[in-house]
């Protein structure tokens, strides 16, 4: 098991290096000049020049990449060329935010998927498995971006049930910084108005990140179920006299969560993207907020950072799946 | 399995039930809170912002020694400094400057001549973004700025400089007085305080920056030890919201006072509501199209002259844009000293016709148009307003080829000097005539005359005689007579100068936008 993991973070160093090999290079043959975008309209062209040098962007390419790794290999992810700050600060910053409600998005989506995935596969064709069935339809295909300016206007604009944008009040002072993460640093802090209102804040943003992952996870759910609830040892159980939300959550649930997970890691990099538009509605000061105004920016050492970080985020979140595959079925076994 | 019902059902309750009961329907009364998209903000060290956010905060945390106040950019008002002269000393021009007596820092320091001499070199020493105004503009020196006595600054400029343009210049941020002990202690290696100064501030201002957390929010409070009159309200909440709809429900239900990023559209529905009032602001921009004067048959003063008469200008303001913009069609926008309101041109076919008839291509030709994507300023996209443009140069037989290209690559061609008709927009750098005049008129200015190959000495000599005039009156007439010599002969088409536009709660009085993008808000009241 230990060799397997070993093997698996080993492997987790070379995608890190792909991605970082495609990025760098995708974003060098964009035909557009970060500097320009840096420095404006009006700069002349010394400006221009100085400013190449200082960012190494004067070099060929291919040596700019491996001066570029050199120092990523040091855990230095370079200066962001439109925020001016080394861009592992300008990450630990925005991270937090874009952790908190990536979180509570996926808590959502877990607890709202996997029941309704169930539910409608016991009760198959009758009208709660048609709601969900639609529901989950309808989560699908809404664009993210829309139905959170939805959710805004009617909970937040109409009813006035939940706070707007932004994590916190604007009458509120946040906590001491600690972890970045509002909910936790409130939390130590033993600030419960903050807390309160953090929470406040997170609801929508969450319902409306979560709800695309919600309903693909209650369609993998119940399909999964519903192939599990016709094999010979569910007949077995239910023929022993086992009581039936045993025979649903021991025998059938169990085997119905293997392709089941695969969904949950797998929403984890839908969660991220759907994070841009997120964020961007409900003014989230997160990571998707910064990966878009770098790439409008044109900010190259900003992009790969982000992109390095949700990669090596996203490999190791389906790290985890795999390892919990072990867990669940006891056929599968990592050598 | 029934367990799992009213579990499902409690998470669905959990997640629709008020978790803090209803929003509030006002902010709180000594707080102002605007809303804005302040993802430019980068630093609020006024020898480095150079951002509009950034701007927005460093003029309401310190203080110039000269500034243009409220909407008008042409008279100078006293600040620090009460009163100034300008002298010249043969070789170069000598700025001296009075301080105003009693003044302190938010630091409770007291403030001296030997603080401006500090703030106006560590500008230069530092050689951030805004740097070029003193060092290029201004062609100042480190210790070009000197304390005679405690109240007494004399700036020494070199000839080749406008000691008007340097005024202006002082206006903006980059003019600024900062606590020179206090940027000091602060220091990390020889940043004269600009890594504390990103996120703290040590001015004479209205307000004090109390904290900023970065793409989320900057709040100020009052200056205790401002030496002016008391701001109106106590805080001032700079909240970042990046979606204009949703700044537009902030400001409809109370949570915002000010919003600044609407559309046209939204801004028109919010001035149907009660509770909301929209209000323009002015800008300085100007959108326009350069002609490559060295591309034929561009190359033709009668040419140019019939693309001018081509274009219905009424037609973009009222129908395109909505009446968002002002129709200007000289190189210095309307709010600035030595605007020229001249603007004969109104879409006129025969005339341009007989112009192309002149210019010896009567059945018209081909060009190609760059426009950059997404939105212009004003509220249109910038392929709407190409289209516009294409339909009715095609009414006088010019056949334009529309190319939407990234700002970053378009000005990548234009630049190389290599756009035929390119259409795009200019804002000043600082509140002075200068700021248009050489970039449109001088080539060797490697601007936007140098951008279009248009080589005029004629142009350029007037820009620079009237860049270096210190007399206002001979000023403005070197201005009109560049102004009008450029509306004929120029390369240019000056299309509109945009406005921008706020809603405000009805409550809030006393905001004004500055054209130069920033608002001061110790006049706001609610």
């Amino acid at each position: 098991m230990s060799r397997y993991i070993l093997g698996r973070i080993a492997s987790t160093g070379l995608v890190l290096l792909g991605v970082s090999v495609l990025t760098f290079f995708i974003a060098h043959v964009v035909p557009a000049d970060p500097v320009l975008v840096a420095l404006g309209e009006h700069a002349r062209e010394d400006q221009i020049a100085a400013y190449r040098k200082a960012y190494g962007l004067d070099r060929p390419v291919p040596e700019q990449f491996i001066v570029y790794l050199g120092r990523v290999v040091r855990g230095d992810l370079g200066t962001s060329i439109r925020t001016r700050r080394p861009v592992g600060e300008d990450l630990r910053e925005f991270m937090p935010a874009t952790i908190e409600l990536g979180g509570a998005a996926w808590l959502v989506a877990l607890l709202l998927g996997i029941p309704a995935g169930i539910l409608s596969a016991v009760y198959k064709d009758r009208i709660f498995d048609h709601l969900s069935r639609l529901g989950a339809l309808i989560g699908a295909s809404l664009p993210v971006f829309w139905l959170g300016l939805v959710l805004l206007g009617l909970f937040y604009y109409r009813l006035g049930w939940f706070p707007g944008p932004g994590r916190l009040d604007v009458a509120l002072s946040p906590p001491p910084l600690r972890t970045g993460l509002l909910l936790f640093d409130a939390a130590l802090a033993r600030d419960g108005a903050v807390l309160r209102n953090a929470l406040g804040h997170l609801v929508l943003p969450a319902l409306t990140l979560g709800l695309f992952s919600t309903a693909v996870i209650a369609r993998m759910t119940r399909s999964a179920m519903l192939e599990v609830l016709y094999q010979d040892y569910i007949r077995t159980a239910r023929a022993k006299g086992l009581q039936e939300r045993r025979v649903i959550v021991l025998h059938a649930l169990k085997n119905a969560m293997i392709p089941t997970l695969t969904i949950v890691g797998i929403s984890f990099g839908s969660l991220l993207s759907g994070a841009v538009l997120t964020e961007t509605v409900f003014a989230w000061p997160g990571l998707g907020r910064y990966a878009t105004a770098s790439a409008i920016s044109l900010d190259f050492p900003a992009v790969m950072g982000v992109t390095l970080v949700v990669a090596l985020l996203y490999t190791l979140v389906n790290l985890g799946v795999d390892l919990v595959y072990a867990r669940l079925d006891p056929r599968v076994r990592y050598e | 399995m029934r367990a799992l019902v009213p579990a499902i059902v409690t998470v669905l309750v959990l997640l629709t039930v008020p978790t803090v009961g209803p929003t509030l329907a006002a902010t709180a009364a000594d707080t102002l809170v605007y809303v804005a998209d302040i993802s430019d903000m980068i630093s609020l060290d006024p020898a480095v912002a150079y951002e509009f956010s950034g701007i927005l905060v460093a003029q309401n945390t310190y203080d110039t020694l000269v500034a243009f106040e409220g909407e008008d950019l042409t008279t100078l008002k006293p600040r620090l400094a009460q009163s100034w002269k300008i002298t010249d000393a043969g070789s170069s021009w000598k700025v001296t400057f009075t301080l105003r007596s009693g003044v302190k820092f938010s630091t409770g320091r007291p403030l001296t001549a030997k603080a401006v001499a500090f703030s106006f070199d560590r500008v230069i020493a530092l050689n951030k973004s805004p740097a070029f105004l003193f060092k290029d503009v201004a062609g100042l020196k480190e210790g070009d700025t000197r304390a005679i006595d405690d109240r007494t600054v004399e700036v020494t400029l070199p000839k080749t400089a406008s000691p008007q343009g340097f005024l202006s210049v002082l206006t903006f941020t980059v003019g600024a007085v900062v606590d020179p002990d206090e940027a000091m202690a602060h220091q990390s290696g020889t940043d004269r305080g600009e890594a504390w100064l990103r996120n703290h501030s040590a001015g004479t201002g209205p307000y004090v920056l109390e904290r900023w957390d970065t793409e989320s929010r900057a709040v100020l409070t009052a200056n205790p030890n401002y030496w002016g009159p008391k701001p109106r309200l106590t805080r001032i909440v700079i909240q970042h919201v990046p979606e204009s709809s949703t700044q537009k429900f902030m400001v409809e239900s109370g949570d915002a006072d000010i919003a600044a990023n609407l559309t046209p559209e939204q801004a028109r529905e919010l001035s149907a509501k009660p509770n909301v009032k929209v209000q323009k602001g002015g800008l300085l921009q100007l959108v326009y199209v350069g002609m490559n004067a060295k591309h034929p048959p561009l190359d033709k003063v009668q040419v140019r002259e019939a693309i001018r008469w081509s274009i219905d200008y009424d037609g973009i303001v009222r129908s395109l844009l909505r009446g968002e913009a002002r129709k200007v069609q000289t190189i210095i926008p309307e709010g600035l000293f030595g605007f020229n309101s001249a603007a004969p041109f109104q879409q006129n076919v025969a005339r341009a016709k007989a112009l192309l008839r002149e210019a010896g291509v009567p059945n018209g030709f081909s060009v190609e148009l760059l426009v950059p994507t997404g939105p212009a300023p004003g509220g249109v996209k910038w392929s709407d307003l190409a289209a516009k443009l294409q339909s009715d140069l095609a009414r006088v037989g010019i056949k334009v080829s529309i190319k939407e290209t990234a700002q970053a690559q378009l000005l990548n061609i234009y630049r190389a000097q290599k756009g035929q008709m390119v259409m795009i927009l200019w804002g000043p750098d600082f509140p002075d005539p200068d700021g248009n005049a050489t970039p449109f008129s001088d080539y060797a200015a490697k601007s936007i005359a140098w951008r279009n190959q248009y080589e005029d000495a004629t142009a350029a000599a007037l820009a620079k005689r009237a860049a270096l005039e210190p007399d206002a009156a001979k000023r403005r007439t070197l201005y009109r007579q560049l102004t009008d010599r450029l509306l004929h002969q120029g390369p240019y088409v000056i299309l509109y100068q945009p406005t921008t536009r706020f809603a405000l709660r009805s409550g809030v009085q006393g905001f004004v936008w500055n054209p130069m993008a920033f608002a001061e808000f110790r006049t706001v009241g609610k």
